[in-house]
């Protein structure tokens, strides 16, 4: 099917298909959540060629997941079949901020791999327990989180904050 | 809840049935000796894995892979932190006690980082090899670990040590399409780190190790060492690097490969802290130690003022 004729029905559906390919992409730190879940998708712009690009924002813009995130991205929306070509923009505003994250990759990041999700200055509860934490240091494993521990459990707890 | 078990076979048949330890049950000593020793070892090895990986930001070449040392720098001491705080909370040292012995060179960490990173060729090895050595071992521990709160960090652990990995793919497979200078450094880094990374894995496990009794190990050693043997020689081959095993060969009826022996006198010296590299790396890490004691200082002095402003 070609789509230099593409009809708004067409356009719609590929566009569709394309915000599905990009849903299928993982975040490199965090296999089983998708980037779309964690908030990173911006915008899907696709014209009627089929060249398409994807507008996706950093969790914070030295992370050094950028390349291989925007190689995976392009490698699934080239799947698509009316997609001709795929670049990735990397946009500087909107800022990430935690509370892009979906309720099922929050769930997800809780259940799987034991970290809470902070939203603004919003205290954190424990993943396992559910008691209030307390941060130990500002940062942790990447600039995006935090250490707490559990005043319940004992828990060590990392925290995703925006 | 503490839980208590009335003897060691009552907490092995607990262990064997899949059973998860908590920090505050009342495990056996022998047990919580044995898992604090070990995470210690891991904790001390990531630090001291990223002291490394810092001395190469100012040297890396490029924005792209400048930008990855730093996160991995940032990673490395992050998952130290997380560790020494599990292994704290276990209650046999305190997080200082665990960074002064490292520091003091009376704590073991682990053998590759005995051994001085000399050139870009040197830490595309490391990120390749070493790492993947690293995260097989990880992983293993994983599978079956039986003390809850290591294996619920090694979780994250694991995905962002997978995530070292791509990095290390792609800058072995641009120094692999690299020019003939580039790749002649490689095949030297190959040279000098196959045995370091082969050695990570340990000498073949005891009939009797407890690490494996108690669901701390769940592979032996011989074993994860083999698979790292078979997935490596094949890589590095088919990109024309050689290996430097003059004793490796292809078993045609088992369709294998099989190393050559191995000369376990390296991995004993860097045990006892007497490696090449060993004496420069621990008085490096401890004078970085001593440089930072005002910062150590001020945060001490800011909690004893939030304290007396909220008295």
């Amino acid at each position: 099917m070609s789509l230099t004729e593409g009809s708004a029905i067409d356009m719609l559906r590929l566009e569709a298909q394309v915000h599905s390919a990009v849903s299928s992409v993982d975040d490199p730190e965090y296999p089983g959540i998708s980037i779309v879940d964690l908030g990173l998708l911006e915008t899907i712009h696709v014209e009627p060629d089929g060249s398409t690009v994807i507008g996706l924002i950093p969790t914070f813009s030295g992370c050094p997941a950028l390349a291989i995130i925007a190689d995976d991205v392009i490698a699934a929306v080239q799947e698509v079949a009316d997609v001709s070509t795929c670049t990735v923009d990397w946009l500087s505003s909107p800022a990430w901020h935690a509370d892009r994250i979906s309720h099922e990759a929050r769930s997800c990041l809780e259940r799987k791999f034991t970290v809470a999700v902070q939203i603004g200055q919003r205290s954190t509860t424990c993943p396992l327990c559910a008691s209030k934490t307390v941060e130990q240091s500002m940062f942790g494993p990447s600039r995006c989180r935090s250490v707490h521990t559990c005043t319940g459990c004992g828990e060590t707890v990392e925290v995703l904050r925006g | 809840m503490s839980r208590s078990w009335s003897s060691i076979d009552d907490f092995e048949a607990f262990l064997n049935n899949g059973g998860i330890v908590e920090s505050d049950d009342s495990m056996p000593d022998e047990y919580r000796l044995a898992v604090f020793r070990f995470i210690e070892l891991h904790a001390n090895s990531e630090q001291m894995g990223g002291l490394t990986e810092r001395d190469w930001i100012p040297r890396t070449p490029g924005l792209r892979h400048k930008m990855a040392v730093i996160a991995k720098t940032q990673d490395e001491f992050g998952h130290a932190h997380l560790l020494y705080m599990v292994a704290a909370d276990m209650r046999i040292k305190t997080r200082r006690e665990m960074v002064e012995d490292l520091y003091a060179g009376k704590s073991r960490f682990h053998n590759v980082f005995h051994y001085r990173a000399k050139t870009w060729g040197h830490q595309v090895a490391i990120a390749f090899l070493v790492d993947a050595a690293a995260l097989a071992s990880q992983q293993a521990v994983f599978k079956n670990c039986s003390y809850g709160p290591y294996r619920r960090i090694l979780k994250r652990i694991i995905s962002e040590e997978g995530f070292h990995m791509r990095l290390g793919e792609d800058r072995m497979m641009r120094i692999a399409q690299g020019t003939e200078m580039q790749r002649e450094m490689f095949q030297q880094a190959i040279d000098d780190w196959w045995w370091p990374a082969l050695q990570l894995f340990g000498p073949d496990s005891k009939p009797n190790d407890m690490l494996l009794r108690w669901h701390i190990k769940s592979e032996r050693n011989e074993v994860l060492r083999d698979r790292w043997v078979q997935k490596f020689v094949p890589m590095l081959q088919s990109y024309g690097f050689t290996i430097p095993d003059p004793g490796l060969r292809f078993d045609d009826d088992e369709d294998r490969w099989v190393a050559g022996p191995i000369d376990w006198a390296p991995l004993k010296k860097t045990f006892a802290n007497v490696g090449p590299d060993s004496a420069r790396r621990i008085s490096e890490a401890s004078a970085h130690w001593e440089e930072s004691a005002w910062v150590r200082q001020a945060l001490a002095a800011n909690k004893t003022v939030n304290e007396l402003v909220q008295a």
